[in-house]
């Protein structure tokens, strides 16, 4: 409980300071990596909480229970809690190495580290509104930074497009409140199960919508290749490694727990579009040249698994989901902050994530594939389709790895060692993820069991 | 009173989905606003009583839900502030490309896009000429 607060306040609180301060100062950079350090610590206490003792809940302001806002953290939240604020510690960390340009980038790192721990720890899906509304907002600014035309013009892409799909998560809100009564997310579970279907259906669909626009699926991808590519390498590993995983997250949320007979009945419209961004992300990185936009377009593709894991269903389909995310974010947030570097181990750390990306073992991405095979084994052409989308992906990494590694085409002073350092720690957490998944695999399985319960 | 507001906050999505699909970005920020609106009418209208204000005490009367105008509360500030946000980005956005038409913004990013290609293009001509 204490910890559940805490991870909430710190950066809260931190984040309103830092806001005030000049983030272009070495120290204040710093500031905010002790507070995001603070913030993941506390997160990992949580999550050892939650593991061995089970869910945690507290109730805001001391209101009785059901009156006031629930906060809880069970298997799931804190999963993607504290991979989120990792990706977030890694970009900071980089970023700060590298010499902030712009006064409020710490700040709003921090205040985004809060708004993505609220919507991961809330019991209540106003709350999740709000906190999502929160990093949304805090992303929208930093998809400015750097401040040059393109920045902006892809930050005005991205506020504009993200906006409606908030809004429209909104509406399936007020939609969710008036036919259950309640905001509460195990209260709403239980209750849908007798809503009137057309309705329910309705609502599922304007939560898909805003989380589809979120994760960037094929059909609502069109904003993302533009933001990635404009945006800076640790802004572009903020947002694909931290803020993506809502998308995921929410998907897996009101899908899994409150929506359960919805999901299963989209089961293959969900395998469909995902399988349709799988192909799309794999076609159009391969005609891609700079290893920004190869990544933009890959993460189109690697979303699409968790869409066609969540489509498939059950125990094996939603941890499947679970590990490929955080696999997949984990990926992305190694391979978007050697984007721009050069130096000894750049490549070496490239190559563990491009392996990582394209499943190949030893790296992590191969347990992520393997679970993913699980669970689609009973249907022959979705397997065909993941060969189809592995072979595709390993045929992009590659591509540019050569591009970039082999012609020499990346140019610009040589990165640090720090930087370099720390790119390799984070290269190594993918490998040993890989070498020794037994950890990670329980994780998503019991962080799986939280919706398969709720689903009764 | 379920069709008007169903009606009112249709047409105001409607209109606002209509306005963000225009190239003047002013009309795009009008666009997010109306819908940011709409939202806020599907909030108060999915509340599930109506009846008198629900200031303590309460009346004998039945009261209209508190919980719906709460939430439509938070969720007019969070508009207005996302609203502002968004007005300050396009005030750059004009600021920097000295123009409201999105298709200019779109432009630069095709002119970056082509100038990359047109790079390519020359490498790989000086490796198949090496080649030979």
């Amino acid at each position: 409980m204490t910890a559940l607060a805490l991870a909430l306040v710190i950066p809260w609180a931190a984040g309103s300071v830092l806001a005030l301060l000049d983030g272009r100062r070495r120290l204040v950079g710093w500031l905010a990596v002790a507070v995001l350090a603070a913030n993941l610590a506390a997160l990992v206490v949580l999550a050892a909480q939650v593991l061995s003792e089970g869910q945690v809940a507290a109730t805001t302001g001391d209101w009785p229970a059901g009156v006031g806002i629930t906060l809880r953290a069970d298997a799931l939240g804190v999963l993607f809690a504290v991979l989120s604020s990792l990706a977030l510690l890694a970009a900071a960390v980089h970023e700060v190495l590298d010499g902030v340009r712009e006064r409020a980038f710490p700040g709003l790192v921090v205040l985004l580290a809060t708004g993505l721990n609220g919507v991961f720890l809330t019991g209540d899906v106003f709350d999740f509104y709000v906190f999502f509304e929160l990093s949304m907002t805090a992303a929208y600014i930093l998809a400015t930074y750097g401040g040059t035309r393109r920045e902006l013009g892809a930050a005005l892409v991205f506020t504009a497009v993200n906006l409606l799909g908030t809004f429209i998560f909104l509406l399936s809100v007020a939609g969710l409140y008036h036919v259950t009564g309640t905001l509460d997310m195990a209260q709403a579970a239980v209750r849908l199960a007798d809503v009137d279907p057309n309705a329910a259906i309705l609502i599922a669909v304007g939560f898909f919508g805003a989380f589809s626009v979120k994760l960037g699926l094929f059909p609502f991808h069109f904003w993302l290749p533009t933001v990635y590519t404009g945006a800076r390498p640790a802004v572009a590993a903020i947002l694909s490694g931290g803020l993506a995983n809502i998308g995921a997250y929410g998907l897996l949320r009101f899908g899994g727990e409150l929506l359960p007979g919805e999901l299963a009945l989209a089961s293959t419209a969900l395998i469909v579009i995902g399988s349709a961004s799988i192909l799309y992300g794999g076609v159009l990185a391969i005609s891609r040249r700079t290893s920004s936009e190869m990544l933009a377009y890959s993460a189109i593709g690697q979303v699409g698994y968790v869409l066609v894991a969540i489509g498939v269903g059950g125990h094996v389909g939603f941890a499947a989901a679970i590990l490929y995310s955080i696999v997949n974010a984990l990926n992305k947030t190694l391979l978007f902050l050697t984007v721009g570097m050069r130096g000894a181990l750049v490549g070496a750390m490239f190559v563990l994530g491009a392996l990582s990306v394209a499943g190949v073992p030893p790296a992590a991405g191969f347990i992520g594939k393997l679970e993913l095979f699980r669970a689609a084994v009973e249907s022959p052409a979705v397997l065909v389709l993941f060969l189809v989308g592995s072979a595709l992906s390993f045929v992009y990494v590659f591509q540019i790895y050569q591009f970039d590694f082999w012609r020499g085409e990346r140019s610009g002073p040589l990165s640090g060692w720090p930087q370099q350092s720390l790119v390799a720690v984070i290269a190594l957490v993918v490998l040993a993820m890989g070498l020794w998944p037994e950890p990670l695999l329980a994780l998503s399985h019991d962080a799986a069991d939280v919706l398969a319960r709720a689903a009764g | 009173m379920k069709l008007a507001f169903a009606l009112a906050a249709a047409t105001l999505f409607g209109t606002g989905a209509y306005l963000l699909l225009h190239r003047d970005l002013v009309r795009v920020v009008l666009g997010v606003v109306l819908v940011s609106q709409s939202a806020v009418l599907t909030l108060i209208a999915s509340g599930l009583t109506r009846g008198a204000a629900p200031i303590y005490p309460l009346s004998e009367r039945d009261v209209s839900d508190p919980l719906s105008q709460a939430m439509a509360l938070t969720a007019i500030v969070i508009g207005l502030a996302v609203t502002s946000l968004l007005l300050v980005l396009v005030l750059r956005v004009v600021q920097a490309f000295e123009s409201r038409d999105i298709d200019e913004v779109a432009e630069e990013e095709a002119e970056h896009d082509a100038v990359l290609e047109r790079r390519h293009a020359r490498e790989h001509e000086d490796e198949e000429a090496a080649a030979r």
